[in-house]
């Protein structure tokens, strides 16, 4: 009678576990092209606008700071500071903010069709996880301390953040009509593109 | 093929707009305020007769978008004392009372719609933070305290 109890409750569980496990999954259609979108986009602000060196250099450029020191009273000085924090405040969320899109397309699509080996998808899981920490770093240095305290971080950061988008871009490229198209041709042996 | 051959009518209109016109702007500010007031406010369209009559009205006003966009990113490109500077020479060409001028410009902030509709928040930002910041400084420069960096010669102003 025990064994009988244990073995429905078990069965049972397995269920319920099956049932909220069908629940969460969403049709592969769904939702595949609004990531592929907001990855393509993300993408696009991140290598066109955000990471863009004349940008990066502009907003952190320490000739304005040595101009403003050097010619401008104290509250000149101090409502530079404020104005650069802000911007440099925003222009790391909106890093961030495009950044994580793409971690969600790498984790919900791109390896279904790409077939991300299992270590290039733990390197990548590393990659997004080590840049959102340096971003969250950054900003907390901008925050507390200004524009000008973390260089090395900034560099750093947009260094992976340039090298994640390479690898981002192969991906999309890779999910292009085309490039299907060339799979199904006969591309079933190559590995992942990533 | 008419794709290609309405990007080359485009690259040409820009040519000569460039030409013809901007090339007679010499500050890259006063040329940004020019292309933007050729924007219709309510459309976000660009105008221009001339330009419009040499090509066509869709090809000036993609033209015109694109000289913008040019400049802007010129401008966002420049450090705060070469903007410093631009400011200041701009002052000067509308031959307005500099504090009426300094106080308009913090009040209304009108740079704020002279940015290309296509801007990244980011550098648009940036722009209006570093123009915020320029003002201070002509501001601290008006009251006589603090006097322009040596290399600051002032530019001639369009008008002249």
């Amino acid at each position: 009678m025990t064994s009988l109890i244990i073995f429905l409750v078990l069965g049972a569980s397995l269920l319920l576990l099956l049932v909220f496990a069908l629940s969460r999954r969403r049709s592969p259609a769904a939702g595949s092209s609004e990531a592929f979108l907001d990855a393509r986009q993300a993408l696009s602000a991140l290598q066109n606008d955000l990471l863009a060196a004349d940008l990066v250099r502009r907003l952190f450029a320490k000739d304005d700071l040595d101009y403003i020191l050097q010619f401008t009273p104290e509250s000149v000085q101090k409502l530079f500071i404020q104005e650069r924090r802000k911007v440099t405040l925003v222009w790391v969320r909106q890093v961030r903010k495009g950044v994580m899109s793409l971690r969600a397309f790498h984790r919900g699509q791109a390896r279904h069709y790409a077939r991300l080996r299992l270590e290039t998808e733990f390197k990548l899981a590393v990659s997004f996880a080590v840049l959102l920490l340096a971003c969250r770093a950054l900003e907390i240095a901008l925050y507390f301390k200004g524009p000008y305290a973390a260089p090395q971080i900034v560099g750093r950061t947009v260094g992976v953040a340039g090298r994640l988008c390479a690898i981002s871009e192969k991906s999309l490229g890779f999910l292009t009509p085309g490039s299907l198209g060339d799979l199904t041709r006969g591309a079933a042996g190559e590995q992942a593109k990533v | 093929m008419e794709y290609v051959t309405g990007k080359m009518a485009v690259r040409a209109a820009a040519d000569d707009m460039r030409a013809r016109t901007l090339s007679g702007i010499r500050r890259p500010l006063d040329r940004l305020i020019y292309l933007a007031s050729l924007r219709d406010y309510n459309t976000g369209l660009y105008y221009h007769d001339g330009l419009a009559t040499r090509f066509s009205l869709d090809v000036a006003c993609e033209a015109l978008a694109e000289c913008h966009s040019q400049v802007f990113r010129e401008l966002c490109a420049a450090s705060l004392e070469e903007l410093v500077r631009q400011l200041e020479g701009y002052v000067d060409s509308t031959h307005a009372a500099r504090g009426d001028f300094i106080a308009a410009w913090q009040g209304l902030e009108p740079y704020r719609v002279a940015v290309p509709v296509e801007t990244d928040p980011v550098s648009a930002e940036l722009f209006f933070s570093n123009l915020r910041v320029a003002l201070a400084v002509l501001q601290t420069r008006l009251h006589g305290h603090w006097a322009a960096p040596p290399s600051a010669s002032p530019q001639p102003s369009p008008a002249q």
